[in-house]
């Protein structure tokens, strides 16, 4: 199996998004690499990010480790991270390991994208459904 | 019937990240060999990759090593077993995570453990002597989904809907087509026989009003010359007189005078009935009068009228006629469409509040409109609601409570030693696997005296909470009352003298506890109403079952006599190479698949066919055996009884030379029960 991921960064400079393409398996390797291009999006307060997954296979607890270490702060400045286009298989196991409670999923980057037109405390709470 | 695994792969890696890969393609092929759906194997890599990377990361964290994989796969399950000889760890709780808790503080530890277990149907961690086992069992399901037949998709209630109501009205609208057409012909026929039929009247007066007047035949020429004139569609007219013979002919004029001729197929009796005539091809009608003046018949009038202009006229209406048959058909189509867009609308609605219900939200209600039968879905859909929501709050609840026990099981494993002190002279391992978070049995190994060492096992009757608390209790007892005892019977009946007055009724204790010397190599025990102990006599290689009588302790005293009575003590010699092996009766008691018990003398087989191996000397190696016979036998079910059970042999003095200044060995078994 070929190992290793290609990320691709495209800004959008009008909205604030940055489409963040992760090619590949994001495993305990791989996972750095993703981690690198998180923080300097971060640190650069670009703090809407959508994960565009449409070529890629499962995310390991690295990968979801990255997402979660970064989540509060992204959403803390009124942005969040965001996964689209992910696979079927890769849905499943998201659905299974109900991390829909953490991160919220789109068919589409444009959906996402819709998503993020609406105003940062709506993201906030809508990304977050009540436990009780 | 024994249910035998189909396959077993093992494979072997060094624990490296770079080799992550060899061990996803090793699982991969397994998966596919076993039938395993290809969604499910993505999900299965991705618990191995966490599995693996652990051991990697933590396992070995201070030194390199290898990490073991088998995959034992059997008809309706895989069994996966990472084995590596690194840093045990406690495995986190089956519980779930608390997602808020971690993006509150950024923590993603146990995320991995967590997956494992969301993925795979049960988890089992094992740590023994030297090495730790992560066994990850996942069952085959059929797949149903992927085997929906594409028709059967397609075929969705709209669709059908749509294609019946369809056919419907294509019969309709084809049935009014041919019955406009039928109708619109027989009018055209029918107008046209009227048409003619006076049309050949008014000759029949003409020609009447001649006869009586006895004109001359130009006369009688002249009257059919300007009727035929005045009517295209008459092809030929001919008077006869009473006899039949010809007055007047539209075409030949030599005929005169001659007898008329009937055309054949014309029926000569029917008057006033146009009848049909085929000449030449061309759709003609024949039509015969009476020439008559009041009751007097006179002659005849023979007429022939084509019908071919009419058949145009009928072929346009027909156009006329298609133009509304498709214009209806166009609109019924159009009307189905939008009926059943109308009509299928709720069910769309209801998809899309389930599919919200399965990411989570349990709180949105469903509009109670629409048909009636929408009504009632809705209505027992949010009922449905009320009542997962209300179940949800108990789930929750109870895992607060099962993190408790969770507790608890830390806590109780605290109790049993961690590290197995170092008998002078004697070798020893010991295995405790609880059958559910915490157990009610016990085993103990510790020091009594100068030279005097103290070895126990213990059964609780029952299991969970309440088991545990009272194995908590024993242990600190026997550690108590043990200290400077040289009698066995002694410690038990002290033991038995403050539980008897403090152990909640109906509750009782099984124990086998032996005190050993290692000076004099001399082993004393007694053993309350405990399942007998193996003896392998080495220097006779015999094994021997050992079953000193007593009752168990925390039973009321009987009349035959108190409990210390009823203890028999036995004194035992222990030479070179003897083993001594104790049990719990979870381990004769191991139930197979199929509901069979193991049974004392199968186990008893079993440690004598090993120790009489050659070079099977170590009795870690002996431990380990017995587990995995064990667990082969009960096909790889969690254990439905705890079971611990303590080996000890003494060394032959060449050995006890070469390992005096060892360090402790680290022996703890520790197995994590999947609660579910």
């Amino acid at each position: 199996m070929d190992h290793g991921i290609n990320i691709s960064l495209s800004e959008r400079e009008a909205s604030g998004i940055s489409n963040v393409r992760v090619d590949g398996v994001i495993d305990t390797i791989t996972a750095s690499e993703l981690e690198q291009v998180i923080d300097s999006l971060v640190k650069r307060e670009r703090f809407r990010i959508v994960i565009d997954r449409a070529g890629g296979d499962y995310i390991s607890s690295a990968g979801w480790g990255i997402f979660i270490s970064n989540i509060k702060l992204v959403r803390q400045n009124g942005g969040d991270i965001k996964l689209a286009n992910m696979i079927e298989n890769v849905r499943e196991i998201y659905e299974l390991l109900e991390f829909e409670n953490v991160l919220r999923a789109y068919d589409s980057l444009d959906s996402a994208h819709v998503d993020f037109g609406d105003s940062g405390n709506n993201i906030k709470k809508k990304s977050r459904p009540k436990q009780n | 019937m024994f249910r035998r695994p189909i396959k077993e792969i093992n494979a072997e890696f060094s624990a490296q990240e770079i080799h992550l890969d060899d061990i996803r393609r090793v699982v991969r092929e397994s998966c596919v060999a076993a039938g395993l759906p290809r969604k499910e194997i993505s999900s299965v890599l991705l618990a191995i990759e966490e599995g693996a990377t652990n051991i990697i990361r933590h396992a070995y964290l201070y030194k390199t090593g290898a990490i073991r994989v088998r995959i034992v796969i059997f008809s309706k399950q895989m069994v996966f077993s990472l084995i590596d000889s690194g840093r045990s760890f406690t495995p986190p709780g089956s519980e779930g995570i608390d997602f808020e808790k971690m993006v509150e503080s950024g923590r993603k530890g146990g995320l991995g453990f967590y997956m494992i277990r969301k993925i795979m149907d049960s988890v089992e961690y094992i740590t023994a002597a030297g090495f730790n086992e992560l066994r990850m069992i996942k069952r085959i399901k059929p797949d149903r989904t992927e085997g929906r037949p594409f028709l059967r998709r397609l075929m969705s209630l709209r669709v059908s809907f749509s294609l019946w109501t369809f056919m419907v009205v294509l019969v309709c609208v084809g049935l009014s087509y041919w019955y406009a057409n039928f109708q619109a012909s027989r009018q055209l026929h029918q107008h046209l026989d009227d048409t003619v039929l006076s049309l050949g009247e008014t000759i029949a007066e003409q020609a009447a009003g001649l006869l009586i007047n006895r004109r001359s035949h130009v006369e009688f020429d002249q009257l059919i010359v300007s009727n035929m004139r005045a009517n295209p569609e008459l092809e030929l007219v001919v008077l006869t007189d009473t006899s039949g013979f010809i007055i007047a002919h539209s075409e030949d004029v030599r005929s005169l005078r001659k007898k008329y001729e009937f055309p054949d197929f014309v029926d000569q009796t029917e008057l006033n009935i146009p009848q049909p005539y085929q000449q030449s091809g061309l759709e003609s009608r024949y039509l015969m009068l009476h020439i008559s003046a009041g009751e007097r018949i006179l002659g005849s009038v023979h007429a022939v009228y084509s019908a071919e202009n009419l058949k145009s006229q009928l072929g346009e209406a027909r156009k006329q006629i298609a133009y509304v048959t498709i214009i209806l058909l166009l609109f019924g189509v159009l009307a189905i469409y939008l009926l059943s867009n109308y009509f299928v609308r709720p069910i769309a609605q209801i998809t899309a509040r389930v599919r919200r219900f399965t990411s989570g939200d349990l709180e949105t209600e469903l509009p109670l409109e629409g048909a009636e039968e929408f009504f009632e879905i809705s209505r027992a859909f949010n009922q449905m609601m009320t009542r997962l929501s209300r179940d949800r709050k108990n789930i929750i609840e109870r895992e607060k409570l099962a993190k408790e026990m969770e507790v608890a099981s830390e806590i109780q494993k605290t109790l049993l030693p961690s590290k197995l002190p170092n008998l002078p002279g004697m070798e020893v391992d010991a295995v405790y696997r609880p059958a559910s978070v915490v157990s009610g049995d016990l085993y103990d190994i510790f020091k009594v005296g100068e030279s005097r060492y103290c070895l126990t096992v213990a059964d609780v009757s029952g299991k969970g909470v309440p088991a545990s608390l009272v194995m908590s209790m024993l242990r600190t007892l026997i550690r108590i009352y043990a200290i400077g005892e040289d009698s066995s019977r002694q410690i038990l009946k002290k033991v038995n003298d403050y539980l008897s007055d403090n152990m909640p009724p109906g509750m009782f204790i099984t124990i086998m506890l032996l005190l050993y010397d290692t000076e004099s190599s001399k082993a004393n025990f007694v053993s309350a109403g405990h399942n007998p102990m193996l003896f392998y006599n080495a220097s006779q290689t015999t094994l021997q079952k050992i079953n000193p009588q007593g009752m168990p302790l925390g039973m009321p005293d009987t009349l035959n006599g108190d409990f210390a009575d009823s203890l028999e003590e036995v004194d035992l010699e222990i030479a070179d190479q003897d083993l001594l092996f104790m049990f719990t009766d979870g381990l004769s008691e191991a139930v197979s698949p199929n509901g069979k018990r193991y049974g004392l003398d199968k186990l008893a087989d079993f440690v004598a066919a090993g120790l009489s191996q050659p070079g099977q000397t170590d009795v870690s190696q002996l431990a380990k055996s017995i587990t995995e016979e064990l667990d082969a036998y009960s096909g790889y079910a969690p254990p439905s009884d705890d079971i611990s059970f303590i080996i000890a042999r003494k060394m032959s003095s060449v050995t006890q030379r070469n390992l005096r200044g060892q360090t402790e060995v680290d022996s703890q078994h520790i197995r994590d029960a999947d609660k579910r």
